[in-house]
């Protein structure tokens, strides 16, 4: 642990990410606990020391309850910890605000705005308030804003005819893509993923970690993104923390690992593929899960056999 | 051979009855209502030729034709020389309906801010603290036993009824807008604040437009409840109104008058009801 924190350290000092390696999101000390129904109380984070620097795309693994949520709540600034500070882009979060972007798993976009009303919102409230719209300053603001967004949106893989569409109208990946654009219209310094791709169906799930990927690199945001599938967070990151869950009593943290993933240019669908991936992905499972035994991988896909119909069986 | 396959899908689930069928199906029972009314109504005469409590098709035309044209009796009757429109204008259901129409508009009026409460109660953590235990228990007291004090804060004229009606109503469409609004997901609200809304653009743009629709539908669901406490007002105290007609001819048996003011006032609902519906579907084409 020791060693691999100092490792972590070294190459820290020796690739930075972006020109200006400053801090942008710092957990120092944090403990989250939660009150139980019956009384008495559980602790979700303890003792959480986390800096992370403008531009890393940072992954947080772990089963589910070991508090990925949580963590992602306070740099928000959705709750905050009960002890120690969370602060973002050097000023301690207090509300929830355009400093963070954020993706959910669910319920991401306006459900009674269409696709192109979802991605113009934000930009539109940022440039004036509700009482400025009538300007004609305004409109000539919307249309440029709306190229802008059409080209966000078709790189994110949608089609011209979606554009009007309501979210309830699109299936689950197209909602992901356009919480997506939603949320990078915004240029926001940090972006915050909580499963996003989770709900997702594998082949929908691979090409949007392309996009994501794709869109991190051209203008380098910092991600927060949360996920319960290692080989996911290894394909994207260029960081990778693992949390488990917080045991009564303990005193040290519970960020199991914290360590930094190579950098490479592949294409995902290559990358996922090479013999070097697959022993990160090894090694990665054998520090994060040796304790659970894995508990919370998926099973890889193809496992799966045919099974006879019942009612052809029945004959 | 097809009626009888019609009629054994009224047994089969999965059944995909033709249009024709489910249309003519859906007036059956007006058709079986109007037919036993008629048939219990001759049965009636037939034993007494004077009776009033079926009045038979010919007696509620005329009820109907006396509802429209003549003036109520409480009314200085008319110059000989008066046109059917004026008669019209001036006749009892005419004026009855008015009556009751302006009490219902102005309480529906009243009750938008009962749905804006609602919402910035869910939405605002001071307001729902202050409002909500007090709407909760408020909810409970029966708006009818309320009506002698009613009368004496407002007087026994129009704004006792419309008082009531919003103090019967009202506290019901505070507590659903508050669930409703309460039901949206916390995702939306966090997204929005992370889109650079201000807290009124979160109350208003994202919460009251996402359950817009659902409350539109409550208060649908309430003017059921909205009538029958105007109902009850103008039974009690009123000279003029629908339900004060209905009362003063009960007293003298005028089933030939209040057979078709309850359907009046029936299908006076159903229509509110149905325009309702159809301002929503334009209003929230996504819902
Ligand atoms: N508001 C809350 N009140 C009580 N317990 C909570 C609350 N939010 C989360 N928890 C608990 O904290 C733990 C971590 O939750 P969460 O961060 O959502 O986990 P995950 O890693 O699956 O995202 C869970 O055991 C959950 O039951
Ligand atoms: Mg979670």
């Amino acid at each position: 642990m020791v060693l691999r924190a100092m490792e972590r350290r070294a190459k820290q000092r020796v690739m930075p990410v972006r020109a200006a390696a400053e801090t942008e999101i710092a957990l120092r000390d944090v403990t989250v606990r939660y009150k139980l129904a019956g009384g008495g109380s559980k602790t979700v984070l303890h003792r959480l020391n986390v800096e992370i620097r403008a531009g890393e795309f940072v992954a947080v693994l772990g089963e589910t309850g070991c508090g990925k949520s949580t963590l992602l709540r306070m740099v928000l600034g959705q709750e905050f910890p009960n002890e120690g500070a969370v602060v973002v882009d050097g000023k301690p979060v207090r509300r929830i605000d355009a400093r963070c972007g954020y993706v959910p798993q669910k319920y991401a976009l306006f459900p009674d705005r269409s696709v192109m009303q979802n991605v113009l919102y934000g930009p539109e409230n940022a440039f004036c308030g509700w009482m400025g719209r009538a300007r004609p300053r305004f409109w000539r603001f919307r249309r440029e804003l709306r190229a802008e967004a059409t080209q966000m949106l078709l790189r994110m893989g949608l089609k011209s005819g979606d554009f009007s569409k309501y979210p309830g109208q699109l299936s689950g990946g197209m909602q992901q893509r356009v919480a997506i654009a939603q949320a990078l219209m915004m240029r926001p310094p940090v972006l915050l993923m909580d499963e996003a791709f989770s709900a997702l169906d594998p082949s929908t799930r691979a090409s949007l970690q392309q996009q994501l990927k794709d869109a991190w690199q051209e203008t380098k945001p910092t991600v927060l993104f949360v996920t319960h599938n290692t080989s996911e967070a290894l394909l994207l990151a260029t960081r990778v923390l693992v949390l488990r869950p917080h045991a009564e009593g303990e005193t040290e943290s519970n960020v199991l690992v914290d360590m930094q993933v190579p950098h490479t240019n592949e294409p995902l669908s290559v990358r996922r593929r090479t013999r070097e991936f697959e022993q990160l992905h090894e090694h990665v499972k054998q520090l994060a899960f040796r304790e659970s035994d894995g508990g919370t991988e998926l099973v890889p896909t193809g496992l799966v056999q045919e099974m006879p119909r019942r009612g052809d069986a029945a004959e | 051979m097809s009626a009888m396959s019609g009629w054994l899908e009224l047994a089969d689930i999965q059944g995909r009855p033709k249009r024709m069928w489910t249309q003519s199906l859906s007036w059956v029972l007006f058709a079986l209502g109007v037919a036993v009314y008629l048939q219990f109504s001759i049965a009636r005469h037939r034993e007494n030729p004077d009776d009033r409590v079926m009045p038979t098709g010919t007696q509620l035309m005329a009820g109907v034709h006396s509802a429209v044209m003549d003036q109520p009796e409480e009314d200085d009757p008319l110059a000989d020389g008066a046109s059917r429109w004026e008669r019209v204008t001036h006749g009892m259901l005419w004026k009855d309906t008015v009556a009751s129409g302006e009490r219902f508009g102005i309480s529906l009026l009243l009750l938008i801010p009962a749905i804006l409460l609602g919402l910035h109660m869910a939405v605002f953590p001071l307001a729902e603290s202050v409002f909500l235990r007090f709407f909760l228990f408020f909810d409970k007291i029966v708006a009818l036993s309320l009506l002698p004090i009613l009368f004496i804060v407002f007087g026994i004229d129009q704004w006792s009824k419309i008082m009531l009606m919003v103090i019967g109503v009202g506290p019901t469409l505070v507590l659903d807008t508050y669930n409703l609004a309460k039901a949206v997901p916390r995702e939306q609200v966090v997204k929005a604040f992370t889109l650079k809304s201000s807290n009124l653009d979160v109350a208003y743009r994202v919460v009251l437009k996402q359950i817009l629709p659902q409350v539109i539908n409550s208060v649908r669901l309430n003017l059921k409840p909205l009538a029958l406490f105007l109902f009850a007002g103008e039974m009690i105290a009123s000279t003029d109104g629908l339900a004060y007609r209905i009362a003063l001819m009960r007293r003298h048996m005028g089933m030939d008058i209040i057979l078709p003011y309850l359907l009046w006032v029936a299908l006076l609902l159903f229509v509110l009801d149905g325009t309702l519906r159809l301002v929503n579907r334009r209003l929230n084409p996504w819902y």
